[in-house]
């Protein structure tokens, strides 16, 4: 299911929490929304997900409007998504299958079909016969598993996850990752993921939008961004990714002046060697690696660039002419 | 001795009935109040139908009847029991009291037991498209029944106490026995076995209560 966003706005008293955000989350695919703590993610996925009506704007699932929908009708809309937390938020008074029959109990579903339900999902989410385990007796990675089976209880089309990992060590964030993924393609949802770990943006999403303090700064395919990051907040976030460190060699402490980003088939092309020749520059190599993002490969060199600054912008010229994206980096990463 | 023993099983089994049917009628009048001041509540604490105003005349009525000094409740509350039993004396007419006295009680203990439900299981629970009345039903309270149990519990031990005090203005119960035979008599042996089996009402309930809410806690 599409989801439609047209110039969604919130405030909480002087604060514009979400400040006129318009985005086209497409069907079928897993859409990131990265921003830091306080850009507004967890307040735009309640007005997406219909908990809280913007001051102003639309949302659209498909061709329907839902953000100003009637109250019966909000409840039956809100039955056919699904939402999965930080904190799991899973009811400490039901076991693991009672929780995942909650949302079908609510539309009155017969018992019969719950239970077959309940089954099949423990058996989707990897959970086969922990049905009757306590909340509390399971990790944390199960918990997530739970809420998860629990969300997709009512056949959804579309499944919010809001920070789903981010109380999960990296081993278990991959493992739920990788299980959101199939499940997307299984059930062909629409998944909207807000975190604020990039890492989990280049292992799972498709595409990806940038808040900051409210606004999108930025949007578009994942390997795109990579590649381009165009706002300093995105920058930011990138060089952050801890595996850059540790893909990336680093031969030397010193600066590095200029951080060369190559893509895909690029990455084998001797682009550097042909520059050299044509411009005479120097290349002083302080760091590189590659980092595979969504099945794509990024180049990254940090390196410095001489004999002198009229070379080394001739030779920044003849990079960006070969389609290597050059910044300036004040202190490498 | 043989009349010692019957009057003091007479005044326990009044006590006893005094305190279970005031528990029934205080939960009956206290749980939907306390219910209600939790959902109307802020949005912080928890409340799902925030209406400030409601809150707040809701919140200064329970106050205020907290505040009465239990004695002073009792007697301003006599005329109600005789309007609705016929008596003002007796056990069934200080149920009456009793449970008006105790019902604000209950509904701050309901109300601070449902503000301790995790407000991000709500939020799920809504996300899911619960109904109010299902949220209130499958979720804030079983989610918060050990501490409701608590509740329950220390509900039934004020209405004890409270009981013992109703004795005094002619309410019946080991408390009266207490005034009537041990003090105005000068029979300390009736005051002392009134008074040791309010103590072992007491331990006894708290002891059930913990059993219970212990017994749902190690469940989870
Ligand atoms: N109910 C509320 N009342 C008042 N202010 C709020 C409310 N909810 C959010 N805010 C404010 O809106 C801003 C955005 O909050 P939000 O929770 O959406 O950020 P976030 O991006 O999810 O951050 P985090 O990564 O820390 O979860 C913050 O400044 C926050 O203090
Ligand atoms: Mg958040």
């Amino acid at each position: 299911m599409q989801i439609t966003l047209k110039n969604l706005k919130r405030n909480y008293a002087s604060l514009h929490a979400v400040d006129g955000v318009s985005l086209d989350i497409p069907s079928n695919t897993v859409y990131g929304i990265i921003g830091r703590s306080g850009a507004g993610k967890s307040t735009l996925v309640r007005l997406i997900s219909m908990l809280e009506k913007p001051d102003q704007g639309e949302v659209y699932y498909g061709d329907k409007r839902v953000d100003n929908l009637p109250k019966d009708e909000l409840i039956q809309e809100r039955r056919k998504i699904g939402m999965i937390f930080q904190n799991f938020n899973l009811f400490a008074s039901r076991n693991a299958e009672e929780n995942i029959a909650y949302p079908m109990e609510i539309c009155h579903m017969d018992k019969e079909h719950i239970k077959k339900r309940t089954e099949e999902l423990l058996a989707l989410v990897g959970l086969e016969g922990r049905g009757k385990a306590p909340v509390s007796t399971l990790s944390g990675g199960q918990k997530q598993r739970v809420a998860i089976a629990r969300a997709l209880a009512v056949e959804p089309q579309i499944l919010f996850c809001d920070e789903a990992t981010s109380a999960l060590d990296p081993q278990t964030t991959r493992a739920i990752l990788a299980l959101i993924k199939e499940i997307q393609k299984k059930m062909n949802l629409t998944v909207v993921m807000i975190t604020h770990q990039m890492e989990v943006v280049r292992d799972a999403c498709d595409r990806v939008a940038v808040l900051d303090a409210g606004k999108i700064v930025e949007e578009g395919i994942v390997s795109d961004i990579f590649e381009r990051p165009q706002s300093p907040v995105t920058k930011e976030f990138i060089s952050a990714l801890t595996t850059v460190h540790d893909s990336v060699v680093r031969w030397s402490e010193d600066g590095g002046h200029y951080t060369l980003r190559f893509r895909g088939t690029k990455t084998g092309d001797p682009i550097i060697s042909s520059v050299t020749l044509k411009t005479g520059a120097v290349f002083n190599i302080r760091a590189a690696g590659v980092q595979e993002v969504d099945g794509t490969e990024i180049g990254v060199m940090i390196t410095d660039i001489g004999p002198d600054k009229q070379i080394a912008a001739e030779a920044i010229k003849a990079l960006r002419n070969e389609g290597v994206v050059v910044e300036e980096t004040e202190e490498g990463f | 001795m043989n009349t010692m023993f019957q009057l003091v099983w007479e005044a326990t089994q009044q006590t006893i009935v005094m305190v279970f049917l005031s528990t029934i009628f205080s939960l009956i009048l206290g749980f939907p109040i306390g219910v209600l001041l939790h959902v109307t509540g802020s949005e912080e604490h928890g409340g799902i139908l925030p209406h400030p105003a409601f809150y707040a005349v809701m919140s200064r009525i329970v106050n205020i009847l907290r505040s009465f000094p239990f004695l002073i409740l009792m007697i301003v509350l006599m005329p109600l029991s005789r309007l609705i039993i016929g008596t003002s004396i007796g056990t069934m007419a200080t149920v009456i009291p009793l449970s008006i006295a105790a019902a604000p009680f209950v509904a701050r203990v309901i109300e601070s037991s449902l503000k301790e439900v995790d407000p991000g299981v709500v939020q799920a629970a809504k996300a899911m498209g619960s109904t109010n009345w299902q949220i209130i039903v499958k979720v804030l309270i079983p989610e918060a029944l050990p501490s409701l149990v608590s509740g329950v519990t220390l509900t039934i031990i004020n209405l004890i106490g409270y009981s013992a005090m109703a004795g005094a203005i002619g309410g019946g119960g080991l408390g009266d026995l207490a005034i009537r035979y041990g003090y105005q008599r000068f029979r300390p042996s009736y005051m002392v076995a009134a008074v040791v089996i309010i103590i072992v009402m007491v331990e006894l309930i708290q002891f059930i209560g913990d059993r219970i809410s212990g017994h749902l806690i190690s469940r989870r």
